[in-house]
């Protein structure tokens, strides 16, 4: 079986750590969505996910920063967050296709790094609280760099999505595949608290419209003045868009919440 | 000057259970685990966030560490006022 589920979230803290500190509309409004994406998750019935997620400080330092990184555990243990007011719990993991999308990739042209132990923050984590709360599916983590430069160019990132994509259609696992960061955001900066409601939209909208052009277009450059230093992760996204290229992108919600400081994104894919 | 030093004593102390555990028991002790200048002794100790920031500690590391600390979101944003 195929890819069965897609979907692209973002991750704020704030949403369990001072969820109350968003106006109650915006919240309720973001969180109902991202519950019922996590129904909709389990109606497809993933026996894995794969989580297209980012590092932040959690496992990689300035002593190597790999561009992407595959976890192939058994399991993951998280959030390292004691503040996140999310419980922790080991996350099963599933070596054996973890490893054999590692293979593959080697044999296509991407180097990947891979690890077989890795600690989830609230960038994995945060995500499958609402998506996969039971903790049950089992998670391939693959790790991008949107942290700290250089960091892969977004074409490179569609196109390793793409690759993930045709590998994962062939295996016979039901795959569900998320992708978690963005939009614009300036966390702990400070221009903490900046939201570009204009980019968001755009990029929200080149997704929608199914515009690879635009979306591979973006450069390193224009995220960081538009989008801020955590809006690098829409790379994940875009590497999403290319794992389901010709799917329909369905916008679930946006909330541009200050209290979280981030453009708040839930986009849906159905083939 | 010595930023990886001082964004590596904080990237031990966000990530890992036990290292914050000895950080926590005795933090000066700890800090001298790490090459650090005086300057970066004393901001680390001090939890001084503008400082730090100012130092150049990234904010995915300093925001955390800081959280650690329970600053809250009104003094952190106080404490990097009029910054770029």
């Amino acid at each position: 079986m195929p890819i069965v589920f897609a979907c692209a979230a973002s991750h704020a803290p704030g949403m369990t750590a001072w969820t109350e500190a968003a106006p109650k509309k915006q919240a309720d409004n973001f969180l109902e969505n991202y519950r019922k994406l996590g129904l909709r998750l389990a109606g497809s019935k993933p026996d894995v996910i794969v989580a297209l997620t980012v590092e932040h400080w959690a496992n990689f330092f300035l002593n190597h920063m790999p561009a992407f990184c595959i976890g192939r555990a058994d399991h993951y243990d998280g959030p390292i967050e004691e503040w996140l007011r999310i419980p922790k719990a080991r996350v099963p993991g599933d070596a054996m296709l973890a490893a054999q999308l590692l293979e593959a990739t080697l044999e296509s042209g991407f180097d990947p790094t891979f690890s077989d132990e890795l600690l989830f923050d609230h960038a994995t984590f945060l995500p499958l609280h609402f998506l996969n709360p039971e903790m049950a599916v089992p998670v391939v983590p693959v790790i991008f760099n949107a942290l700290t430069p250089p960091m892969p160019a977004p074409n490179r990132c569609f196109a390793f999505g793409q690759f993930i994509g045709k590998f994962l259609q062939k295996t016979p696992q039901r795959i569900a595949v998320i992708a978690t960061g963005g939009l614009s955001h300036w966390p702990g900066e400070a221009k903490h608290g900046k939201i570009n409601i204009p980019f968001d939209q755009q990029f929200l909208e080149n997704l929608v419209k199914c515009d690879y052009a635009k979306l591979t277009a973006y450069s390193h450059e224009e995220i960081y003045r538009e989008a801020g230093s955590g809006g690098h992760e829409i790379r994940t996204w875009i590497a999403l868009a290319g794992t389901v290229e010709g799917w329909k992108a369905e916008l679930v919600a946006y909330e541009p919440v200050v209290p979280w400081a981030t453009g708040c994104g839930l986009v849906a894919f159905e083939q | 000057m010595s930023l990886y030093q001082l964004q590596k004593l904080i990237y031990h102390v966000n990530r890992d259970a036990a290292q914050r555990e000895r950080y926590r028991e005795d933090p000066a002790a700890f800090i001298k685990n790490y090459e650090l200048t005086d300057a970066e002794t004393r901001a680390a100790l001090d939890v001084d966030v503008r400082t730090l920031y100012r130092m150049g500690v990234h904010s995915l590391l300093l925001r955390p560490f800081t959280l650690l600390h329970k600053l809250s979101n009104e003094d952190y944003a106080k404490a990097l006022r009029d910054l770029e």
